[in-house]
């Protein structure tokens, strides 16, 4: 079965808002889309490469800040700037990628960590520029609010469609073929040749592009940046849990986690008394990352794919490398 | 003479540090683990700390032995329960439960104790000693006497105790020590629940030393992480030299500019020795892929 759903769904989303789809819906929608296009983009480097970055959150708010500046003192509109704020992002995460990657191991996650701390920090202690807690109060997108609502829905969707896009091309290539033998065997793909350092880097850039944009598209859905929002912590975990629920290092693992989780959640929100839902939720979100974690780890739609199929376990198989000896690939993992 | 006052009492707080470091220290030897939650730990315990001074009037200090005890019992459970399997089959994967750990305490601290700022406030908590010109609250000394007594205890079970030899020996080389007849797996998670029984223990002696709040783990979690890694990851001689450098430069450094911006003396050891010497002070180049 070739999962026809994924060519069936696009063009239901696309029909759905000319059919009366608005409000609320809408914005669980675009909510939706965020995540599972950030999510697309973490499982680059967290799935794919297998380094868990941290680093996402840092550059989903510093996404919102940069993009947020511009357009209170240019005056540049965020949706045309979202994606040179990606690029600017991306760049940053080259140098944070460079420093985390000097050493191998579990550098990364801390480097990773730290930078989402520092980012935070500074957005909360350069006041002059950021406007400190209280945050930075952006001109608002005067238009009407269904078209408003219709125009951020397209946007992320687009966004997550894009994600998906890279996420395949990258799949099909040298290069993803190159990220996962680094995530497989870190030690014989270098010996096999491979610039691994280079790999990584790259993998992480394109990760990060996703966070920014989708963080700088957000400055402007709430009309609004502060270090609490912009840093909100239940947004790296989805990213995770999303990623992993759905199924890690595969092209539409995330997309499925973020479709399933993120309805859930805002109904689990709007259901919890209101002075508990925000703590609540994040220990249940920490719940299902420690089960999925323990008892699902390859996630719903290997596990899934398996039984179909009813396959035994992925196994390991020899599959020709980029060069060299043969690299060992997980069997039955992606597509 | 104020520079001197920043140079006592970051070394009394750098005891304190030393202590938190040292279970990271120790679960990342035995595992090759960072444990996320180790601070959410920490926090947790002084929330129950707090809890059991509100409720029994029991004194931090003695709450120590007994947080001590069942957090070794939990710890060594999780190990067990969730961990162990995951190392084996994806470090990756244990370092994600570790991050569902430290969220899960941070919720339940949320959703138990509000968010608002709690504080361990004992009768002797507001006492301050003066000798010369320098202040020193007696609350520091204590805590920073309790961190002294107990790294002591974990330095001599760690040297002097045939399980201290088998938790070293499956630090430097686990497959090495499972020849030679340790039961690496069942001393993995002993060392694991000692790590968070220390973890533990400075957990009243932060609550006593400073506010705390559900989600403050995640300052203190950045402070342990850059520790560790100037102390180079592992080293247990490191970790304490690191803890007690870091303590003098935050508090020294406090004299000079905001307390708030402190915090980035931390971030700023760690980014420095990760381009200068990515192995740390006093780490050993790996031997083997981590």
């Amino acid at each position: 079965m070739a999962f026809a759903w994924p060519l069936v769904a696009p063009v239901i989303l696309v029909a759905l808002p000319f059919n009366g789809l608005n409000g609320f819906l809408l914005d669980l929608f675009y909510f939706t889309f965020t995540y599972a296009a950030m999510s697309v983009g973490w499982n680059i480097i967290g799935g794919f490469t297998g380094y868990i970055s941290l680093a996402n959150l840092g550059f989903f708010g510093l996404g919102s800040y940069i993009a947020g500046l511009m357009l209170f003192h240019l005056g540049w509109p965020i949706l045309l700037t979202a994606p040179l704020v990606g690029v600017i992002c991306s760049l940053a995460a080259a140098g944070v990628g460079w420093i985390a990657l000097r050493t191998k191991g579990p550098s990364f996650v801390i480097v990773t960590l730290a930078f989402t701390f520092i980012v935070q920090f500074l957005a909360l202690n350069l006041k002059d520029i950021t406007g400190g807690s209280a945050g930075l109060y952006l001109p608002l997108l005067i238009m009407d609010p269904i078209l408003r609502g219709d125009l951020f829905y397209f946007y992320m969707l687009g966004v997550l469609a894009l994600a998906v896009g890279v996420a395949i091309g990258i799949r099909r290539s040298r290069f993803g073929l190159g990220l996962i033998a680094i995530r497989e065997d870190e030690g014989k793909a270098e010996g096999s040749g491979i610039n691994t350092s280079l790999y990584k880097i790259i993998a992480f850039m394109i990760s990060i592009w996703f966070a920014a944009v989708a963080g700088a598209v957000h400055a402007q859905y709430l009309n609004y940046v502060d270090p609490d929002l912009a840093f909100e912590l239940i947004i790296m975990l989805n990213m995770i849990v999303m990623t992993l629920l759905g199924s890690r290092g595969t092209i539409w693992g995330p997309v499925l986690g973020a479709f399933i989780l993120f309805p859930l959640q805002s109904y689990l929100v709007y259901w919890l008394p209101s002075t508990i839902a925000g703590e609540v939720h994040l220990a249940l979100l920490g719940v299902v990352l420690v089960l999925v974690a323990r008892f699902m780890p390859d996630g719903l739609l290997v596990t899934a794919q398996r039984l179909v199929a009813r396959r035994p376990p992925p196994r390991l198989r020899p599959v020709p490398a980029v060069g060299g000896e043969p690299t060992r690939v997980m069997a039955g993992r992606d597509e | 003479m104020l520079l001197l006052q920043g140079l006592v009492l970051g070394v009394l707080v750098g005891g304190m540090y030393a202590l938190m470091a040292s279970g990271l220290t120790l679960i990342f030897g035995v595992m090759r683990l960072i444990n996320i939650a180790h601070a959410a730990i920490v926090i947790f315990a002084s929330y129950l700390s707090w809890q059991l001074l509100a409720i029994l009037g029991i004194d931090p200090l003695i709450s120590i032995v007994i947080l001590m005890v069942v957090f070794f019992i939990g710890g060594a459970l999780l190990q067990a329960g969730v961990l162990s399997a995951l190392v084996d089959k994806d470090l990756s994967l244990a370092l994600l439960a570790t991050l569902g750990v430290a969220n899960v305490l941070e919720g339940s601290e949320g959703a138990l104790w509000t968010s608002s700022f709690h504080a361990i406030n004992t009768g002797y908590s507001d006492q301050v000693y003066q000798v010369g010109e320098i202040y020193v609250p007696l609350i520091r000394i204590i805590t920073f006497a309790a961190s002294v007594v107990l790294l002591v205890g974990l330095y001599v079970l760690l040297n002097h105790t045939d399980l201290g030899r088998a938790i070293r020996a499956t630090t430097q080389n686990r497959g090495v020590a499972q020849l030679v007849g340790v039961n690496v797996n069942r001393i993995t998670m002993i060392a694991f629940g000692i790590g968070i029984a220390v973890a533990a223990a400075a957990g009243p002696l932060m609550g006593m030393y400073y506010p705390f709040y559900p989600d403050s783990h995640w300052g203190w979690i950045g402070k342990l992480m850059a520790i560790v890694v100037l102390g180079g990851l592992g080293s247990f001689r490191g970790t304490l030299i690191a803890a007690v450098i870091l303590g003098i430069a935050e508090q020294v450094t406090i004299l000079y500019v905001p307390a708030n911006w402190a915090a980035m003396v931390f971030f700023v050891f760690l980014f420095a020795v990760l381009i200068v010497r990515p192995q740390g002070f006093f780490g050993h180049v790996a031997r083997e892929s981590l």
